[in-house]
């Protein structure tokens, strides 16, 4: 599997913050589907030099987040998205988020077509890539 | 919690009048890698001197290993790697010199080939004598002689000053590389807390000789935060809050640097305060740590429970 994950040692998000959201978006592109399997924790921290209770630490977020699955013995693997669990508050602070970016957007004077237009292109960016790789099986 | 491999126990140094360290207590268990960090002249390399006993102390002790530091024995020697500040290896050596020379005093698990093969990876000549090398070179070959003789506990002071992004990478690779092997324990000291972060557990700061934080990264990262409250009239002239390190008033805003403060507790202080809103701005590593050691009223020990 590529290496995809970058490390910006001194952002203002900690290092395992870092894996843990580079991962999510992996799945949300696609780039890791359903059953696919993390590296192991220790190749992963040799590879990416970090401590590897960091990465420990980003797959245990993950794993509460319902994006992967641990089998004892066998490693993390990325879990079955209809298993994943989305309750009211989840989607309730989805929705705070975008009113944060909304507000931004009309700040810069953009109206609402141009939202709308934005929103969809940048959603194409995660569908795209997983098509592809459906197309590629 | 596991054993510890290191500790110290009131840990004091005077040069003369002035106080160097200052009754350091730590304990540091078995297994991880911990980030020692203080502004220059702070006490860091006095600190790891008593450690190993290079340094006698005014008051107080230290262990390594279960062994007391004014007392270490060969065979806790052995066991124990050292990296001295700027990599002082005799000159007139050439490196199988230096690795013959070092190999004498860890008889008994001295690796060979792990040494042959990184100053192999490091394209470096063993015939070549130390003098004849560039620092970035020398800083290797410190870092191969440290490693191959596998430590239990490698204690490295500010290894990678002065050297270039691919040769501290190189250092952060062989600490992680080391920490792998079961029951390897690392302190190291660093000015770059970009490297720190990277591979560090624990942390330990100090200022002036006084320690200030010892837990792990993520609770510092987590507990040194700062706040911006907006206020509709004027700022309160009173700011009683806990954990508070700094105070800056900027017209109608207030900004705190806190330690420790809970979000909750923040909201709560907020509206006690008559705020109108309040902002938790995040912070890096080195911004958290600069606001951290940078002079205040109330210095206080950080040390977060353990969970």
């Amino acid at each position: 599997m590529p290496l995809w994950i970058q490390i910006l040692p001194g952002s203002d998000e900690p290092i395992y913050v870092q894996v843990t959201e580079q991962i999510s978006e992996a799945i949300a592109r696609g780039q890791l589907a359903s059953g696919d399997k993390l590296p192991a924790v220790r190749k992963l921290a040799s590879e990416l030099v970090i401590n590897p209770n960091t990465v420990a630490r980003a797959y245990s977020r993950l794993e509460q987040a319902g994006l992967v699955t641990t089998k004892t013995g066998s490693g993390t693997f990325v879990s079955d998205p209809k298993m994943r669990r989305s309750d009211a508050a989840d989607i309730n602070m989805l929705a705070e988020r975008m009113d944060t970016l909304i507000t931004r957007g009309l700040n810069l004077g953009m109206g609402e077509q141009d939202l709308i237009r934005l929103f969809e292109s940048r959603l194409t960016k995660f569908s795209k890539k997983s098509n592809k790789r459906k197309e590629e099986k | 919690m596991s054993e510890i491999v290191l500790e110290t126990e009131g840990l004091t140094k005077y040069y003369g009048d002035s106080l160097a360290v200052d009754h350091l207590d730590l304990e540091i268990p078995r297994g991880c890698i911990c980030g020692f960090v203080g502004r220059n002249g702070a006490g860091k390399t006095t600190a790891i001197k008593l450690m190993l006993g290079l340094l006698e102390p005014t008051a107080g002790s230290s262990r390594l290993l279960g062994c007391d530091s004014s007392a270490l024995t060969p065979a806790i020697r052995q066991r124990i790697g050292y990296v001295t500040e700027g990599h002082r290896l005799f000159r007139w050596m050439s490196i199988a010199g230096l690795e013959k020379f070092q190999r004498a005093f860890f008889p008994k698990q001295w690796d060979d080939k792990f040494f042959t093969d990184m100053i192999e990876y490091f394209d470096l000549p063993k015939k070549k004598k130390i003098k004849h090398l560039s620092n970035g070179q020398r800083a290797q070959v410190s870092l191969a002689l440290a490693l191959a003789p596998n430590p239990e506990l490698l204690i490295m002071d500010d290894p990678t000053l002065g050297l270039d992004a691919a040769i501290r990478r190189q250092f952060l690779e062989g600490m992680i590389g080391l920490i792998m092997r079961e029951g390897r324990t690392v302190l190291f000291s660093s000015h770059i807390l970009g490297d720190v972060e990277r591979v560090s557990e624990r942390i330990v700061v100090i200022d002036k000789g006084i320690l200030r934080a010892y837990c792990s990264l993520e609770q510092f990262q987590e507990a040194v935060k700062k706040v911006i409250f907006t206020f509709a009239d004027s700022v309160p002239n009173e700011v009683n809050i806990d954990g508070l390190l700094h105070c800056k008033r900027i017209e109608k805003q207030l900004e705190l640097t806190l330690v420790g403060t809970d979000d909750e507790q923040i909201a709560e202080w907020a509206k006690s305060a008559g705020a109108e809103n309040h902002t938790i701005v995040k912070m890096s590593l080195e911004d958290q740590f600069i606001e951290f050691t940078a002079p205040a009223n109330q210095k206080r020990l950080f040390k977060w429970e353990e969970r």
